[in-house]
């Protein structure tokens, strides 16, 4: 099945590309729209609940030789901004942990974040890396 | 990667599951590269991180191993291994910690160069009223002394200073002796182009331990070209006072900058030339800044940022070639880079950091005792554009000038973590903001990342330097861990050149 259809508009000139919504976000398209907006004006509309389109009109100073190349372009941004979604969704909050220990030991935070930050196993031993690294508490 | 090691299956049963640790990712050279949150980055094929991110990667292999070991993935046994993460990341920040290291003092804007590209409106040499005053000095420096840094870098500039010879012999041991009464460590630097240097000035020099930073754009040709004064001898001065200067101070307390204008752009090969002739080990491939009078005179000296990238990576590759044939000379930019890179360290670079090293760690005060929170921002200021302007030495304390709007506004643009086109970015880690370059070059200090000539141009200047990674050349990597760590490239090594 050919989840992302193309046209070109009637005058030639707009390159028209349909994105299965269940697949690709609107914040995806829209992170991937904000990379073509150099050389192109993207307008995007849902159609229904689950097709986008997306119209790449081409910038007065970009000339699109190959518009198929433009469209796999696009497609290959929006899915490669899809995987970073997925992976933000998976790691956000472990990155939120992280950034919240690494700040926290640096004397930024007034409070200790929230979560436990030790590995149980290292800090079970009495020269595990956890209390190597450690920073004493008062 | 080849390991020697016995397969894991060997010693213990693969996990059965495991789970991501935040990381981001581009495509390069037919393969995807992964960095993760502390700036250490692994090579993978395509597909990995669709496998990855579906839970399908095979547990029991060395893509997974490697993963593992590079903290892009966790199972059941290891741990997040989180207190480890977390001081990597702290070390990438290091370079917020203690406050503001470098003060910019413009004691003059006197010069007698009027250069094309010059970044500020110098003033005629005769014009007194453009110095900077006792009163205006002394805030200054107790302005510079309140920052918490424990270790400082005053860099005298003007104009040129040296036309003002007089207050730089009265900054001199007046930030000395605040330095030590509140126990801070204080390097000083003077930036001049050394066509009025004087035996007397590098003696005071030199028994003040104060360092001279100069500028050489090139051959006797572009040199001049590009730096016109009366007598048409801007080259033959700088030669002449860089050999005063390092006989007098000693070759490792005189370097050199160059500015790389229109005129330079078919001259990289000429440029590196004239700096190993010099004797120089290091050059900086700087392109020109969009400000000050590089703003008026742009049609002349400006470039589009490809032509730079073609310099830049000519100019490199020149550079290792110089390297291979024995003689050590690293390029700044590309030492800079790799440091962020290869190592879990930060740098000092105050342009290449985020949260942007402007206000943060650099500090310029005027000769008019205004404070700005960079170079750039003084440039800027000059063409009548006061945005980065912070406050004045003689109204504000450093505590309103960190308070004020202008520098908050500035610091809500200075994360390149939470920029539009930046917090997606494989590169972030080695990147920066720069609020002051786009709201120069774009009217918006948040800046457009697909049309902005920073992006462009760090974002192609990382992915050249992860091609030779990539390459694994002996040779090339071996040259460019020694800009990195300092050391000498071997025998062995330039032998195989």
């Amino acid at each position: 099945m050919d989840q992302f259809g193309s046209i070109r508009t009637p005058d030639g000139r707009c390159i028209v590309i349909e994105i299965d919504r269940g697949i690709v976000s609107d914040e995806v398209l829209l992170k991937t729209c904000y990379w073509f907006s150099r050389d192109f004006t993207c307008e995007t509309h849902g159609r229904n609940d689950q097709l986008a389109e997306v119209v790449l009109t081409p910038r007065d100073s970009t000339t699109v030789a190959d518009p198929a190349s433009t469209k796999d372009a696009f497609i290959t941004s929006a899915m490669d901004f899809a995987l970073r979604e997925r992976i933000e969704t998976k790691t956000s909050g472990i990155r939120d942990v992280l950034l919240a220990k690494a700040f926290s030991e640096s004397g930024v935070l007034e409070d200790e974040p929230l979560g436990v930050f030790g590995d149980a196993v290292e800090e079970a031993k009495t020269d595990g890396m956890f209390k190597i690294l450690g920073n004493p508490r008062p | 990667m080849t390991r020697e090691f016995n397969s894991l299956e060997r010693f213990a049963p693969a996990p059965p599951k495991f789970h991501l640790l935040p990381f981001r990712f581009t495509r390069l050279n037919g393969k995807e590269l992964l960095v993760n949150e502390t700036g250490e980055f692994l090579f993978v094929p395509t597909g990995t991180v669709h496998r990855l991110t579906d839970e399908r990667l095979d547990t029991g292999s060395a893509l997974y191993q490697d993963l593992k070991a590079k903290q892009f993935v966790y199972d059941e046994s290891s741990s997040p291994l989180l207190d480890i993460l977390a001081t990597k990341v702290r070390t990438k920040f290091d370079h917020m910690c203690d406050g503001t290291k470098l003060h910019i003092f413009v004691v003059t804007l006197r010069c007698e160069h009027s250069c094309e590209y010059c970044q500020v409106s110098r003033q005629t040499a005769t014009r007194g009223e453009f110095d900077m005053s006792i009163a205006t000095a002394d805030r200054a420096i107790v302005m510079m002394m309140d920052s918490p840094a424990p270790a400082l870098t005053l860099e005298i500039q003007g104009g040129e200073p040296l036309l003002a010879f007089d207050l730089i012999q009265y900054i001199v041991p007046e930030a000395k002796k605040l330095a030590i009464e509140r126990g801070k460590d204080l390097d000083i630097v003077v930036c001049t182009n050394l066509a009025c240097v004087t035996d007397d000035m590098l003696l005071y020099f030199r028994d003040e331990c104060v360092k001279v930073s100069t500028s050489l754009d090139g051959p006797a040709f572009l040199h001049n070209k590009n730096r016109p004064r009366p007598g048409h001898n801007s080259y033959e001065k700088a030669i002449e006072g860089i050999e005063r200067s390092r006989a007098i101070l000693g070759m490792e307390n005189v370097a050199a900058l160059m500015t790389t204008t229109a005129a330079s752009l078919d001259y990289a090969v000429e440029i590196v030339n004239e700096y190993v002739r010099r004797g120089f080990h290091s050059i900086f491939l700087r392109p020109i800044s969009p400000y000050g009078f590089a703003v008026k005179t742009r049609h002349r000296t400006g470039y589009e940022i490809e032509s730079f990238l073609e310099f830049y990576k000519k100019g490199l590759a020149h550079i290792l070639k110089v390297n291979r044939g024995g003689y050590r000379i690293a390029e700044v930019y590309t030492q800079i880079l790799l440091t962020k890179i290869l190592t879990p360290n930060s740098t000092r670079y105050v342009d290449m950091q985020s949260p942007a090293g402007a206000a943060w760690n650099v500090l310029v005060y005027n000769f008019d005792g205004d404070v700005y929170a960079s170079d750039e921002s003084r440039m800027l200021a000059e063409m009548r554009d006061w945005t980065f302007r912070l406050g004045n030495v003689h109204k504000d304390t450093r505590r309103t000038i960190f308070t004020g709007d202008p520098a908050l506004q500035l610091f809500r643009a200075s994360c390149n973590q939470s920029l539009a086109g930046c917090s997606d970015c494989a590169f972030q880690s080695y990147c920066a903001a720069d609020p002051v370059y786009h709201h120069a070059t774009q009217g918006d200090m948040y800046g457009h990342r697909p049309t902005s000539g920073f992006c462009a141009r760090n974002m192609e200047v990382i992915k050249h330097l992860f091609s030779l990674i990539d390459e694994n050349d002996y040779e090339t990597m071996h040259i460019l861990w020694s800009w990195i760590t300092g050391e000498q490239v071997t025998r062995e090594v330039v032998a195989c050149a």
